[in-house]
């Protein structure tokens, strides 16, 4: 070793002893990942998310953390992608150390990426993404526990509501599926036939298109010509823009009703007026009916100087994620995973959050936090979406 | 049979979006035997291009800027891409060139215009207007006239004027034009011009209609390509015919098939013109000596 070689060693070596006593200091903040697509087609409801979490954990650092302790997040971009939301997963959990993480909005990232918090036993909060199979990755007897939990409306309450809206309380009998050739789709798909087959009803057309599609006439000509008095959809919003727009186009008119995209503002926009009328489960309207839900939009307004936000349901369920995992946090009195689980399982004390207030949200069974009945239906009017009374 | 118009319509109109782009890839074709292969991305920042210049002037206005940008976008993808794979006398070279380029004009577009699609404020009356029962929205009225125009005014410009006429020249004789005297590389760098500039313009006709993206050209771009390949690369009817072809095919496919295979017969039919009549349904066949 040479001489400049042995002082580097030395320096290190004090600086290493310096920094040990500090590591286990209470100042040393508490590290959280937060994964979704901040860029491509989904940024939307992943940067909503996004910044929902971080108006939460800048409320909770502001009243002095938890444990003492501050939280820092750790932001990662997962781009919709799988294998993105692979690698990131496993920095997430073996460079920077978190605790937990909240994030994923898109069922095949979430999917793919969270078995490495399984595996880890570390607990991952997924607050956007609704697949149904999401929190049953991982079930006995081959998992004795789940680390996988959810704030987000999964798609056997949401096309139950769709079909309920359609067939219950429309009286409709006759309606046509429109879903694109995406999972997300295809998944949605099935779960509304699903629910449709529960009510003996069949829907008279089924029809698919791609992400890009510009022309919707076949797709609509044939639900109309099979006298289709509604059409249920599971796509995302440029897509379902189309389907409205081609509705115009064709000077036939029938309800809208699907999956909570229809919310997205990339629909409300590019079906401008076709949309009004497109009907949704939602778990959160921007809209100020409650205190709390008012204090959260004005806060969101003012902290990202937005009038609307581009996904509320995100931004609500990421705010409300955050404040769930922190009272685990607290409850448990130590940042183990295990015990937060277990916390989170069996959470004493009630979270007031902006969709809901959580009651026991958890138990070691059930991972979903939003329960049939949670969710309400809204309705596009003139570019914003309304809660339908 | 009021069905089977109704998609005949959409699907016409649907073709010369197609048929526009198209044509772009033909222009340079004529000239270098090579292709813009970003030519969906010359499509999509004329869109964008236009729409942030449409909210200063309006559509009519924006027009004529949007075809000065387009020529300028055509000039930088020759100068960059093509020309020193033509001097090089490189094969290959212009393909991933005009590749990359495309790639970094849709990056670019991502930055300055973001990832989500916008919404092109439609010139005309959004309502659709009812022909004998069938339906047609003004705006794509407009696309299929004003790709037609474009094409007659391309064309007229090519057999009336003398530089029109030194266009065709190197079309037909690269080698032979430059010992007439005609500075070959100055006619290519201006067909890419062109080009775009069509591309350009088309992407201002269809944005209405599309939905405007810094993705909107990949698509759009790929289906082109294949019109080109069954209408015949230098063939200006066989862009036209190519596109309706593949227009009306997506459409009636949808409809009497099924939605998920409304692509397929489309290519089928690229699969059987490349194997039975590989220049094109129109295009001559050129024999090439080596």
């Amino acid at each position: 070793m040479s001489a400049v070689g042995k002082i580097v060693a030395a320096a290190l070596t004090a600086g290493v002893g310096l920094f040990l006593p500090g590591a286990g200091d209470a100042a040393e903040p508490i590290k959280i990942g937060v994964s979704g697509p901040f860029t491509g087609g989904s940024s939307p409801m992943g940067v909503s998310m996004r910044d929902g979490v971080k108006l939460a954990c800048a409320e909770i650092n502001a009243a002095g953390g938890v444990l003492g302790r501050q939280i820092q997040l750790v932001e990662r971009d997962d781009e919709a992608k799988n294998e993105r939301g692979v690698q990131i997963t496993q920095e997430l959990i073996n460079k920077e150390h978190v605790v937990a993480d909240v994030g994923f909005i898109n069922t095949g990232v979430a999917l793919a990426s969270q078995r490495f918090y399984e595996e880890a036993k570390i607990p991952v909060i997924n607050n956007v993404a609704t697949g149904s199979k999401i929190t049953h990755q991982f079930e006995p007897p081959e998992f004795a526990d789940s680390y996988v939990f959810r704030t987000s409306a999964h798609d056997t309450i949401q096309s139950a509501m769709i079909v309920e809206e359609a067939i219950g309380r429309r009286k409709f009998t006759k309606v046509a599926i429109l879903a694109d050739s995406t999972n997300y789709g295809q998944l949605g798909r099935e779960d509304l036939e699903k629910a449709l087959d529960k009510r003996g009803i069949k829907p008279v057309a089924v029809e698919k298109f791609n992400i890009k599609d510009v022309d919707m006439t076949s797709q609509l000509l044939k639900a109309k010509e099979a006298g289709a008095q509604a059409i249920l959809t599971y796509a995302i919003g440029p897509e379902l823009a189309q389907i409205a727009n081609g509705m115009e186009k064709l000077d036939w008119k029938v309800p809208m009703i699907g999956s909570w995209t229809l919310s997205m503002a990339n629909f409300i926009d590019n079906a401008g007026k076709n949309g009004n009328g497109a009907r949704m489960p939602q778990t959160f309207i921007q809209e100020g009916d409650t205190a709390k839900r008012k204090a959260f939009i004005e806060a969101y307004q003012k902290a990202y100087k937005v009038d609307r936000i581009s996904s509320p349901v995100s931004a609500a369920q990421g705010y409300d994620s955050m404040y769930l995992l922190v009272a685990a946090i607290r409850q448990a009195g130590t940042t183990d995973g295990v015990k937060v689980r277990e916390a989170l399982e069996n959470l004493q004390q009630k979270v007031d959050g902006v969709v809901k207030v959580y009651d026991h949200p958890y138990t070691h069974d059930d991972h979903d936090a939003i329960k049939p009945g949670d969710a309400v239906m809204g309705e596009v009017q003139n570019g914003h979406v309304v809660r339908v009374r | 049979m009021e069905i089977f118009a109704q998609l005949a319509v959409s699907g016409i109109a649907l073709g010369m979006i197609y048929a526009v782009i198209a044509f772009g890839y033909q222009l340079t074709f004529a000239t270098s035997r090579t292709l813009n292969f970003g030519q969906g991305e010359a499509l999509m920042l004329g869109a964008l291009t236009g729409l942030t210049i449409a909210g200063h002037v309006g559509y009519w206005l924006m027009i004529p800027a949007v075809l000065l940008f387009g020529a300028l976008q055509g000039f930088v993808v020759e100068r960059l891409g093509v020309a020193p794979a033509i001097k090089t006398k490189s094969e290959f070279g212009w393909i991933m060139s005009t590749i990359a380029l495309g790639i970094i004009f849709r990056n670019t577009a991502e930055n300055i215009w973001g990832k989500d699609d916008l919404k092109f404020p439609s010139p005309l009356p959004e309502s659709p207007l009812k022909v004998l029962g069938i339906h047609v929205l003004p705006m794509e009225l407009l696309v299929v006239v004003g790709a037609v125009a474009m094409m007659l005014a391309v064309e007229l410009f090519n057999r009336r004027s003398i530089y029109g006429k030194a266009v065709v020249a190197t079309s037909n004789d690269r080698d032979a034009a430059g010992l007439m005297g005609i500075n070959t590389g100055v006619v290519i760098t201006f067909s890419y011009m062109l080009s775009s500039l069509t591309a350009a313009l088309g992407g201002v006709l269809v944005a209405p209609l599309t939905l405007t993206g810094a993705s909107m050209g990949a698509v759009l771009g790929l289906k082109a390509f294949a019109v080109a390949i069954i209408g015949g690369l230098n063939s200006g009817l066989g862009v036209i015919v190519g596109g309706l072809i593949l227009g009306i095919a997506e459409t009636t496919t949808g409809y009497y098939l099924s939605t998920g295979y409304k692509d397929v017969p489309g290519l089928i039919l690229l699969l059987v013109v490349l194997a039975i009549k590989p220049s094109g349904l129109f295009g001559k066949v050129a024999i090439k000596k080596v």
